[in-house]
């Protein structure tokens, strides 16, 4: 019987983008806790520091290196500066595993999103992951090292739901970009993941209820979603598992499963019946979306008319 | 009796089925004197687009970068028209900004009395294939900005002009088998191709508020001119792993998307090869006109892309050392230290 050995966190380095809040912290505290070294990189000073406390509280031995680097990875130079810093304590040589959980979402409908909103929903939700991707793969190659890039999409970048217009398109971007990269990664021995969680109830959630259309609070009711750290356990198990697809829930699966079209699947009789079920449950979810988007029309005319968004300017 | 009720009952279903619920939808969709607004109008696709509909009657305005070649499609177009009233114009701009994407709309608009297209068909787009760790700051928001903007801009335009005066018209976004799928070498391609489909699909659910029908249609290999382009820089490698893909005429890849149109179709795939990656990626997409054949499609192909990519990621793997001399010839990577 042959099988690869697991990949075991100890002793390696791993970079965490996003890592002082939500998902990556709590990945950066599990994987501490399995005898890694962290480097997070994230924005905010403050939570950086509050973060690293709670990764160095969990970690195995003191001989763990943990820092953290406060950058915006919103553009190629500082992901670049974030990375090097990082790989300074390790003799400069690329991490062992990069997982860019850094981003986030503004809901908001189609017509009522400025200029500037679009382009930061690609930049936060897209670029902050492809830059730092980008940076990684050129380092790595040309320092003929082997490791693994996940990216971090959501249930949104498999499927879409009213009011993220600026979101979905960044994080089906990603799916794109990281198809590609599995495959010409084969060309270093790099591996690629990608992650498809389900909402998470972070800060970032928080933050997103305040601009969210009422209409896509109401899609949403329904919808579970998962705290950060069973999303962060989701995620590694499908990472050591060497999954290219990661999911953390039944239903981002069914739609994994339905979508997968030429990327690798998990086990195909499982995908196949998951995606028998998306056959009959997803048209009837779409159908029944269809119909409260449509039973919004008068709301949605009159709210458009008192914010003058119909007036000439627009 | 009862047996034969059954059978009857059995063959009228799947006769159903197949034949797909278009029969039993409205009028099929007719571009006679409407005002069509086409992105990318001057080559390819949207010009063969643009011949297409101003045969039918329409009144097409097409946008494009190269004033020569804009001046090249109205006298195709010309030579195609069908009535003397047909407002046939082109327009230069570059659509790659939310105002250059206003600017051109308006002054379309103007032949129009001010009034609204009611058809827009995003076709503006372009392919530069290339290896990831080659790619360039530039390189990679180029692609962007050639996939994704160029469609996102000019959709909003459109949107909120039908919205504003109530028009209840279409837009049609132009996206690409590789918005089902990806391989090596298109990832500033692929990422583009993705985010329109995702746009796409938000949109879709958001404008049913706003009567503003959006399709989008997914083509695989165009001989257009642009694919020549592409084929200039494309790596070897992508060639070689390409090689045996048919593909389609503009001429072709027009008429499909027409007759997808016609047929009421979201999804608008018009070969086999996209059929396949339409069925296999279908996740929260409505069916196509024809559940029957999706389902089927959808199963063939869910076995036998697995022996595709199989192929393709062994003829990667095989092209290890070939890349490393290459990526070494051109300084990427440094000589191997023995």
């Amino acid at each position: 019987m042959f099988w690869r050995a697991r990949w075991n966190p100890s002793g390696k380095h791993v970079y965490i983008t996003g890592g002082s809040s939500g998902l990556g912290l709590e990945l950066a505290k599990l994987l501490s806790a399995r005898g890694a070294h962290i480097s997070i990189v994230a924005r905010d000073p403050e939570r950086l520091k509050s973060a690293l406390l709670d990764i160095q509280a969990v970690r195995l031995s003191d001989t763990q290196i943990v820092q953290g680097f406060s950058y915006s990875l919103l553009t190629a130079e500082e992901s670049a500066k974030a990375l090097d810093a990082a790989i300074a304590a390790f003799n400069n040589e690329t991490p062992d595993a990069a997982f860019l959980c850094a981003g986030r979402s503004m809901p908001r409908f189609f017509v009522e999103h400025t200029e500037e909103e679009l382009r930061d929903g690609m930049d936060y939700g897209y670029w902050v992951q492809a830059w730092s991707a980008w940076v990684l793969a050129r380092r790595m190659v040309a320092q003929r090292r082997k490791g693994h890039i996940t990216f971090v999409s959501s249930m949104l970048g498999l499927m879409t739901v009213p009011g993220y217009a600026s979101y979905a398109p960044a994080k089906h971007a990603l799916r794109g970009l990281a198809d590609t990269l599995r495959c010409e990664f084969l060309l270093y021995g790099i591996d690629v993941h990608i992650f498809f969680p389900p909402t998470m109830f972070t800060r970032s959630y928080e933050e997103e209820g305040k601009t969210k259309p009422a209409l896509t609070k109401r899609i949403e009711e329904a919808d579970g979603g998962l705290t950060p750290d069973v999303a962060a356990a989701a995620l590694f198990k499908g990472f050591i598992r060497g999954q290219t697809h990661i999911t953390a829930d039944i239903i981002t699966d069914m739609f994994r499963a339905s979508t997968r079209g030429s990327a690798p699947g998990h086990y195909w009789v499982l995908d196949s019946l998951l995606d028998g079920v998306a056959h009959i449950a997803a048209p009837i979810w779409s159908m029944l979306t269809d119909s409260r988007v449509k039973a919004h029309r008068e709301e949605h005319s009159r709210y458009l008319e008192d914010a003058g968004l119909l007036d000439e300017q627009l | 009796m009862i047996s034969a009720l059954t059978i009857f009952a059995l063959v009228t279903s799947t006769l159903l089925l197949t034949m797909g619920w278009s029969l039993f939808s409205g009028k099929k969709w007719d571009p006679s004197g409407r005002h069509c607004y086409i992105t990318g109008g001057s080559t390819g696709m949207g010009l063969a687009l643009a011949i297409l509909l101003t045969k039918k009657g329409a009144d097409v305005s097409i946008v494009a970068r190269n004033k020569e070649q804009l001046e090249k499609a109205l006298a195709q177009m010309e030579a195609a028209r069908v009535t003397p009233n047909q407002v046939l114009r082109s327009y230069s701009f570059s659509l790659d900004t939310f105002d250059a994407a206003k600017k051109a709309l308006e002054m379309a608009c103007e032949p129009h009395g001010g009034e609204t297209p009611e058809a827009v068909f995003l076709c503006a787009g372009k392919a530069t294939p290339g290896f990831f760790v080659e790619e360039t700051e530039e390189s990679m928001k180029k692609g962007m900005d050639n996939t994704y903007w160029l469609a996102a801009w000019s959709a909003k335009a459109a949107s909120q002009r039908m919205i504003r005066t109530r028009t209840h018209g279409k837009i049609v976004f132009v996206s690409s088998v590789l918005g089902y799928m990806s391989m090596l070498g298109y990832s500033t391609y692929s990422p583009g191709k993705h985010a329109i489909r995702g746009l796409a699909e938000t949109l879709r659910q958001e404008f049913l508020m706003y009567s503003i029908d959006v399709h989008i249609y997914f083509p695989a290999t165009i001989y257009s001119p642009g694919y020549e382009e592409e084929n200039k820089t494309k790596p070897k490698l992508l060639l070689k792993l390409e090689e045996s893909d048919e593909g389609v005429t503009p001429e072709q890849a027009a008429l499909g998307l027409y007759k997808g149109l016609q047929r009421g179709d979201f999804h608008v795939t018009d070969t086999f090869i996209t059929d396949v990656f339409r069925t296999t990626a279908r996740g929260s997409t409505p069916f196509g006109g024809n559940i029957l054949k999706d389902v089927l499609y959808g199963f063939v192909g869910s076995i036998a892309l697995v022996f595709w990519r199989r192929d393709v990621d062994k003829q990667v793997v095989g092209h290890r050392e070939a890349h490393e001399e290459y990526l070494t010839s051109t300084g990427v990577l440094p000589p191997p230290s023995k």
